[in-house]
């Protein structure tokens, strides 16, 4: 609290002289009682109560002032003394003059303070305070993994699990299960696909929200049988229903079905992602048995528990899943698998490895801020040099010290509040920018926006930039001492040179740090491009379709209207082939399973091999551009005459197969047992292997995953394992371009069932960009981030270069008066900076290697200390360094000597 | 005149002498959270009381930080609360009878 007693000396003297000591000690007591974010409004609070109490001490002493002067008047001595405001406009004045430097430290500081704020304020939002739930500290995911299967996490939960958990388990207060699911939504107009989420009814009491309307779900809504309701997420309200509140206790149409809404979330939830638009209760019972892993699970623990506790706890609870579910054989062959309990805190989970890259964001941003200041720096020290003469004189006539601080206080206090100013819209722009852009899967992104800690934020840059530069000139201000010595710069100058080639050489090492990372980002960024998709996304169009359960029940009818859908849209015009498939790359893993190769023995305790599944139409992987490498692909008359035929990719036929020829071999989808312990299995017969195709562009697996295609009617629906027959992924090869295509597409869906909605209708290729979305976010943001330091750098090496070779003009002069060659001049010049540029180069290098790993995470096949990275970077700032050094050296040699030395 | 603010001094300061964390905290109860003045502010007000001679310093117990201040009532302090506070009841009692504020149970 010593800062707020300064600040107080300084924004209202008389008041810090009375009460001073007691404010500091009362501030102290606040500042203990309070937690947090308290904090943070305290400070808010208190600066801004400063500034008031420097206003009011500003008034009373002018109203003083005006008494006293009418007495000196009266006394007939006029004498005007200096006043804070008079200063200051004194200040503006000043600065009005000299229009560039103030242009230049302005617009430095709006750039660098505006682009902190606009990071700050994301980072912020969605590292310091990802989850908008009370206590959101206690909440956990509730996740598995399978040692057998070779399973880190993610395989979700069962219900089985669920009960267990939430009956048995002391450190959890509380548990929900929750789940995608697509609802088709007709509600008068068109049908619309709708993202919902099935949650069991305790969802409300584990995040401990409730809805803005109406009501969340009884737990009696969570049992099966019990009529299905619905609560609206506020933009869905806003959107569908234009905020209706009525729209409580009506029916809404949802897969025909109607549904009661029951109630509207606030706008800020957003669980689990900001685009569910609707939520419907789970419904299940511990009477259903043991379940699939499938569901994701979240858990409040209670009061005190630490997540290691529970941890331990849950794992201790899934040795007892036999014992819990005797009827149940896929209770035990669950226990075979060697579960593990692998779940996070929910914020961990959420965040992933967003923090890592926002952080580091905010790190280049904070260099580029701090190469910023080393150029106002600069600018302020010239500045300072330039008006040495007018203090001196001002000293020699008897001002204080103090009354020259606040001649340069003033001055970079102006320039600091103006350049904030500036700085909160160039925020305030950036943001929205980041916000349209930034890649969806940013937690509470559509949140973020300027609020009172962004601006206290700023303002704390304000006033740090304020300080900062205003006492530069004091802190050296050695050289003011005398008159006479002002007029000859010429002779003192080595001490402030050695300070300027300082500031000269961190900026270079903070540029070259920030240019590395940025080019480490540009290298990662092609070898994802470089990456094999396996397909060709060009020309091509996809859309999804979800069949409703109340008009399409079986498997055969379902098959049956994609078969339909396939025909219809085949014969539009600029349509050269049309396929479908139950999950498209790039949607991670979708449905999986371990899969049973004929004749192949799996003694107990271990598991056959796993494989991505996916049923899909004739000609799959000839319209998405797939190369079959041996046998041959699945045809129409394979998917029309349910022919048990698979292609497995390539990374299947080398993991299982061992490039044992696989064509001919039988293999099957694994299938739990029924309850008698028989498994009936559906073997089909190994007919081709294609090219590998990735489930996710981000982060590329390190081996791609195992897939094997079967054809769409051996798709299923309700509890068995395997795709899942109603949602189908349409893919259309295009002559024309596939954009044109999107009207006709949707006429032949109405045409064909008025109820159908048509999702996801995109390209391919528009799939491919927005997979890559982050990696393009950050790397766009870091190659900004570093070029603003590199011309920031280059700026101020061209500056000072310049600036040394004016002050040395008539030294110049006098040496090329003498007989020196102009061209040994501009080396030396030219070698002095050079060689600055040379030691930041070396320190931006060694800083470098040693932080290497803080960016590793992001960085995809390249090494973080990448040779030819770091050499080529190095290289290339030298050059441009020497050449910002040899511009104004060069006019440095052409000076004439008789104009050089009538400069004196 | 007396402001919001050192009105609610007064106040606090009506329970006996008392310090300025404890005058701001019970600021802040007695106006139910709707003022809860910066440090700045609080000290501004006392400043201001003190100079109008409506509060003045007192000396506070031995065994606490040395720097903190004790602040009491004065005579005239006292007057100008209950003044205040009369004034105060009487605009109750005309807002009552025209209707524009709750009658008493």
């Amino acid at each position: 609290m010593r800062i707020y007693r300064r600040l107080l000396r300084a924004a209202a003297p008389s008041l810090s002289r009375q009460y001073g000591a007691a404010m500091e000690e009362t501030l102290d007591v606040r500042w203990r009682q309070a937690r947090g974010r308290q904090r943070i409004r305290i400070c808010c609070r208190e600066g801004v109560a400063l500034l008031g109490l420097a206003w009011a001490e500003r008034l009373g002493e002018r109203a003083r002032r005006a008494r006293r002067q009418q007495q000196v008047v009266a006394g007939g001595k006029a004498r005007t003394m200096d006043t804070l405001g008079q200063e200051m406009r004194q200040a503006a004045r000043r600065l009005r003059r000299s229009p560039s430097f103030s242009a230049a430290t302005v617009l430095t500081l709006a750039l660098a303070i505006g682009a902190n704020a606009a990071i700050f304020a994301v980072v912020e939002r969605v590292i310091i305070r990802p989850l908008p739930y009370p206590e959101s500290d206690r909440l956990i995911e509730l996740d598995h993994g399978s040692v057998a299967l070779r399973i880190a996490n993610g395989l979700g939960n069962t219900p089985g699990v669920y009960f267990i958990y939430k009956n048995r388990s002391q450190s959890i207060e509380s548990a929900a299960l929750y789940g995608l699911v697509a609802r088709t939504l007709s509600d008068g107009g068109d049908p619309r696909r709708v993202r919902a989420v099935a949650a069991t009814p305790s969802l409300s009491t584990v995040l401990r929200t409730q809805p803005s309307l109406g009501r969340w779900f009884t737990e009696t809504e969570g049992v099966p049988g019990a009529p299905v309701v619905a609560v609206l997420s506020d933009g869905l309200w806003t959107r569908q229903f234009g905020r209706d509140p009525s729209i409580i206790g009506r029916s809404i149409v949802l897969d025909g079905h109607p549904v009661e809404v029951v109630g509207v979330m606030t706008p800020e939830f957003a669980f689990p992602d900001p685009a569910t638009e609707l939520w419907l209760p789970a419904q299940m019972s511990a009477a259903q048995g043991f379940g699939l892993f499938s569901q994701p699970g979240i858990a409040r623990l209670r009061e005190g528990v630490a997540l290691e506790t529970a941890r331990a706890e849950l794992q201790g609870l899934l040795v007892g899943i036999a014992d819990a579910y005797p009827d149940d054989p896929r209770a035990r062959s669950n226990v075979n698998t060697k579960l593990t309990f692998t779940g996070r805190l929910l914020k961990d989970a959420t965040l992933g490895n967003i923090s890592r890259t926002l952080w580091l964001l905010w790190a280049a941003v904070g260099v580029v801020l701090l190469v910023a200041g080393a150029n106002i720096a600069n600018l302020f020290m010239v500045r300072a040099e330039v008006r040495q003469r007018e203090v001196a004189i001002r000293r020699a006539l008897g001002a204080a010290r103090l009354g020259l601080g606040r001649y340069f206080f003033t001055e970079s206090a102006l320039l600091s509040a103006t350049g904030g100013a500036l700085g909160l819209l160039i925020a305030w722009v950036g943001l929205r920018l980041l916000v349209q852009a930034g890649p969806s899967t940013l937690p509470r992104l559509h949140e973020i926006q300027m609020d009172a800690i962004v601006v206290g934020y700023v303002f704390v840059w304000v006033a740090v930039s304020a300080l900062a530069f205003g006492s530069l000139p004091l802190w050296r201000g050695v050289p003011m001492t005398a008159l006479h010595e002002s007029g000859r710069g010429n002779t003192l100058t080595r001490h402030r040179h050695q300070v300027r080639h300082v500031l000269l050489g961190a900026q270079v090492a903070m540029a070259l740090v920030l240019l590395l990372a940025s080019g480490l980002m540009v290298r990662s960024f092609q070898n994802l491009r470089a990456i094999d998709l396996g397909f060709n996304p060009d020309s091509t169009l996809a859309f999804s379709i979800n069949l409703p359960p109340a008009k399409y029940s079986t498997v055969e009818t379902m098959i049956a209207a994609h078969t339909t859908i396939i025909d219809r849209v085949a014969v539009l015009p600029g349509v050269a082939s049309v396929s479908a498939t139950t999950c498209l790359p790039l949607s991670m893993g979708c449905s999986g399973n371990t899969i049973v190769v004929e004749g192949e023995v799996y003694p107990p305790g271990t598991l056959p091999p796993t494989s991505l599944v996916r049923a899909v139409g004739g000609g799959y992987f000839e319209t998405m551009g797939m190369r079959i490498l041996r046998g041959r692909g699945i045809e129409r008359g394979d998917v029309d005459r349910k022919e048990p035929v698979a292609v497995i990719s390539q990374a299947m036929a080398r993991r299982v197969f061992n490039d044992r020829d696989p064509i001919g071999l039988r293999l099957a989808p694994n299938q739990p047992p029924a309850p008698d312990g028989t498994r009936r299995l559906e073997w089909l017969t190994v007919v081709g292997v294609v090219s590998d195709t990735p489930i996710q562009r981000d982060l590329p697996e390190s081996q791609p995953s195992a897939m094997l295609f079967m054809p769409m009617p051996f798709a299923v629906t309700g509890t068995r394992i395997g795709p899942s027959a109603s949602i189908m992924n349409f893919v259309v090869r295009t002559s024309a371009s596939p954009e044109s295509l999107t009207a006709p597409v949707r006429e032949a869906i109405r045409s064909l069932d008025a109820d159908l909605a048509v999702a996801q209708l995109n390209t391919l290729q528009a799939m491919v960009d927005r997979a890559s979305a982050r990696m393009s976010f950050t790397m766009v943001l870091l190659a900004i981030a570093a070029l603003s330091a590199l011309a920031l750098g280059v700026v101020g090496i061209y500056g000072v270069t310049a600036y040394i070779v004016t002050q040395r003009t008539s030294e110049i002069g006098i040496r090329l008066a003498l007989g020196a060659e102009p061209t040994g001049i501009t080396s030396q010049i030219v070698m002095k900076g050079g060689f600055v540029a040379l030691i930041g180069i070396a320190v931006g290098l060694a800083a470098a290697l040693a932080g290497g790993q803080l960016i590793a995470s992001v960085l995809y096949g390249v090494s973080p200390r990448d040779p030819a990275v770091f050499a080529s970077t190095a290289i290339a700032l030298q050059a441009i360094a020497l050449l910002a050094c040899w511009l104004p050296a060069r006019r440095a040699s052409q000076l004439n000597p008789t104009i050089a030395l009538r400069a004196e | 005149m007396l402001s919001d603010l050192g009105l609610h001094v007064l106040l606090a300061l009506g329970e006996g002498p008392s310090h300025g964390y404890a005058i701001g905290k019970a600021i802040e109860d007695q106006s139910g959270g709707r003022l809860n003045p910066t440090t700045g502010a609080l000290y501004q007000a006392l400043r201001r009381l003190s100079q109008d001679g409506l509060i003045t310093e007192a000396d506070g117990p031995k065994d606490v930080d040395a720097r903190r201040r004790y602040f009491t009532l004065t005579a005239r302090g006292r007057r100008a609360a209950s003044g205040e506070a009369a004034g105060l009841d009487a605009l109750v009692r005309t807002a009552r009878k025209r209707r524009l504020f709750p009658q008493r149970a």
